[in-house]
């Protein structure tokens, strides 16, 4: 079951099925198209995706210093290249790159270094109130089942699950709760709702 | 008071089933320890020195008679045959399992209570005034917007993994009941002149090693909005809360560092962009939520005068029951009506706030009989029937008596804070418990205390400061040095409108020098206070050298003593 991503060291692992969840959805496994690139190769490059596979996430900070020169806008516009957002970028004060960035990106991720570092979760919520970020965001990084809920009801639609997480009970996570008493992505809140 | 509807009783009920599923993967192994406990917590439960703890929500410190029975039926059942109530309005049960936590909240669920986010990372169990909607200063309610905090914290999937705990206190009287400057986010509510419902808000307070007394950084701002306004502060904390050193990630750390100017701007910023969002409260919802705040069915009554209600006791009896009303019962807003405040510190037995099965089942009784089947949960914990007939007031105090909570000490030196310390918390460096009873023990003349008048002291086991040290007017900390438990006294903190922060007077002591030592402090107060004059004002006036030179002098004289013998033995003439 616990097939992984871990061929290279300079790659964040999870499990090698993704659970997508888009809204108005049902949640259901789905095949993982995306390596998810520390930024540590020496080289300062992106990893071959020739041999590896054809779509990286690789990290904002690279994306900020890299996105003018011209292989990169080509990977790029060919949608072979998404950005993840560390806990402490600051995704305010690079809203216009963003915005630029709309129009390469097919998704975008955030990172969770630990399942309870909640900072990801802010991150998620400005991308979609703010930044009007409305295609897929991935949850990556130390992603377990039980803060999928939370994940979902933020802004993220897919999971990029730790490897060693059961997927069958992850999936029954996002209907656990049929009410709530706040608004999310999903949603308004239940009262709002049934008005 | 409030009344779930479908909405909230589902998402108990469904709470404690996802609960119930977390707690058999931790069982059969799937799920890590590690991985569990911020699940757990955020469920009440800890793991403390002996066992699991399990700490319900008293939200805002309202609860029925018929809720009090079922946490009487869970002592019994599940636990010791008693409960624990705390400083935050929760009561604690000390010696739960693993096993039976899913079953405890399914009890709790029926009543319309439960454990959702009372420890963890989140936003805490919301605090206010315990004579909320009775209080003759009062003049907004909080209640209903407690509630409506209450649900839009419930499960705030952005806010689940917040930097460090994170406290909301809700005021709306003259007097602050609450410690609002000691909360990470203070609510102080108030009418403009158009009559509409606004809040301060400070944020940045706490105890806990950094003591820090909240900032105002906004006033007027209309109370519908107060969603949008939070998630703005939050969502500013969430990003940017230190989260490399616990004991550094608290807001307090964070409003420091910036300044509160910068942090309200930095608050303003983000809430710009979602004031006029629909996360917003409607009156729709207040008005659902306030209908369960309107006044009980209150008798027309002719107000009794003191002496009056002295006079329904007997001659034996007067002398004593006056005293109980001097200190336990307080003035209400309806004519012929009070407010009692059931003592659970009697002295010397039992840890502050612990009460017993037997007598939670006749405290319910008594909460039927005379208040309308209502209890509140004090900050100082005791308990409070908000709604008692001055003219019932003399049989309601011989049931109290019975029960043994009757002791007209509220407010004195012997109402005594005190956290569960050492003999049950695993954060703990020293005992709390045996301190507070020595104390009792040694203060327990009435007439005296009587005398001494209001007088707060609070103890800790430890820096966390769960029994709120840092504003008794005497503080007890017990710390550690050497794997030894030591006990440094702080003196002039202050809860209420005058809030302070006591200073540390100097070294700490022995556990059996504390009553000496508690004692020595207190003549300094008799001899130097002038009339009517209370501690704090003494202590305001004096400064702390006098009572730091009489903490001191039974040490002091015990040093000279131990040389004098040294002397005597170097000069080779001891007997």
């Amino acid at each position: 079951m616990s097939n992984t991503n871990t061929s290279s060291a300079h790659l964040i692992a999870s499990h090698q099925e993704i659970v997508h969840f888009p809204k108005g959805g049902k949640p259901a496994l789905a095949a993982n198209e995306w390596l998810v690139w520390s930024g540590s190769q020496d080289e300062g490059g992106l990893p071959d995706l020739e041999h590896e596979a054809h779509k990286v996430l690789a990290p904002f900070t690279w994306w900020i210093e890299r996105h003018h020169e011209a292989d990169v806008i080509a990977k790029a516009k060919n949608g072979q290249i998404g950005v993840w957002f560390a806990t402490d970028d600051d995704i305010l004060k690079h809203a216009e790159l963003i915005e630029a960035g709309k129009q390469y990106w097919p998704l975008v991720a955030a990172y969770f270094p630990i399942f309870r570092d909640g900072r990801s979760f802010s991150t998620a919520a400005l991308l979609r109130d703010r930044l009007g970020w409305n295609k897929e965001i991935r949850m990556i990084g130390d992603v377990l089942i039980d803060q999928l809920l939370q994940g979902a009801r933020v802004g993220f639609d897919s999971f990029a699950l730790r490897h060693d997480q059961d997927l069958n009970v992850a999936l029954q996570q996002f209907d656990l709760f049929s009410v709530t008493t706040q608004n999310s992505w999903r949603g308004k809140r239940s009262l709002l709702a049934t008005n | 008071m409030y009344k779930y509807d479908h909405i909230d009783q589902t998402l108990v009920d469904q709470r404690v089933a996802q609960f119930r599923d977390q707690v058999s993967r931790r069982l059969n192994g799937t799920l890590a320890e590690e991985e569990f406990r911020p699940i757990r917590l955020q469920n009440g439960l800890y793991h403390q020195r002996h066992a699991f703890m399990l700490r319900v929500a008293i939200p805002y410190g309202l609860f029925s008679a018929k809720q009090l029975r079922t946490l009487a039926l869970i002592s019994e059942k599940y636990d010791r045959g008693y409960g624990h109530f705390t400083t935050r309005q929760n009561i604690q049960y000390n010696w739960v399992t693993l096993e039976d936590t899913p079953d405890i909240l399914a009890e709790l669920a029926k009543v319309e209570m439960h454990a959702i986010q009372t420890s963890g990372n989140c936003i805490r169990n919301i605090t206010s005034d315990a004579f909320a909607g009775v209080a003759g200063d009062e003049y907004v309610d909080p209640r209903p917007v407690c509630e409506l905090l209450r649900q839009w914290s419930t499960l705030h999937p952005e806010f689940a993994h917040l930097p460090r705990k994170f406290k909301f206190a809700v005021n709306g009287a003259k007097e602050d009941r609450t410690v609002l400057l000691c909360h990470d986010v203070g609510i102080e509510l108030k009418k403009n002149t158009n009559n509409e419902l606004t809040a301060d808000i400070y944020a940045g307070g706490g105890m806990g090693r950094t003591p820090i007394l909240g900032s105002l950084i906004k006033q007027d701002l209309p109370w519908h909005v107060l969603p949008s306004y939070l998630t703005a502060l939050l969502r500013v904390y969430n990003r940017f809360g230190r989260r490399d050193n616990l004991y550094k990630a608290r807001i307090k750390i964070l409003v420091k560092a910036l300044g509160p100017e910068e942090f309200a701007r930095q608050v303003e910023g983000e809430w710009l962009h979602i004031k006029n969002g629909d996360d917003n409260f409607t009156q729709a919802e207040w008005n659902r939520v306030a209908q369960h705040f309107t006044k009980p069915a209150y008798k027309s009554l002719t107000a009794l005068s003191a002496a009056q209600v002295i006079d329904l006791a007997t001659e034996a009896e007067k002398a004593a029951f006056a005293r109980w009303i001097e200190r336990n019962v307080k003035s209400h807003q309806v004519p012929g009506y009070t407010s009692v405040i059931l003592s659970l510190k009697p002295h010397g037995t039992v840890a502050p706030g612990d009460v017993t099965t037997a007598q939670m089942l006749a405290i319910a009784d008594l909460a039927d009989q005379y208040s309308f089947g209502e209890l509140r949960a004090t900050h100082e914990q005791n308990l409070v029937l908000a709604d008692v007939e001055q003219s019932k007031l003399y049989e309601l105090w011989q049931e109290a008596k019975r029960q043994k909570v009757a002791l007209p000490n509220v407010g004195l030196l012997t109402d005594i804070i005190a956290c569960p310390g050492g003999d049950f918390c695993s954060l703990a460096n020293a005992k709390s418990l045996p301190i507070a009873k020595a104390i009792q023990e040694r203060f327990d003349d009435l007439d005296y205390l009587f005398d001494l008048g209001g007088i707060s002291l609070n103890i800790s086991g430890c820096i966390n400061s769960c029994g709120h040290h840092h504003v008794g007017n005497i503080g007890v900390l017990g710390v550690d040095k050497d794997g030894e438990e030591w006990y440094q006294i702080t003196l002039g903190g202050e809860q209420g409108n005058d809030a302070a922060i006591g200073k540390v007077i100097g070294p700490s002591f022995y556990a059996d020098e504390i009553p000496n030592v508690i004692t020595n402090i207190i003549n300094t107060y008799v001899k130097e206070r002038t009339e009517d004059e209370s501690f704090i004002s003494t202590y305001r006036r004096l400064g702390v050298a006098p009572f730091k030179e009489a903490a001191y002098k039974d040490k002091l004289e015990n040093a000279k003593k131990k040389d004098e013998v040294g002397d005597k033995v170097a000069a080779g003439d001891a007997s």
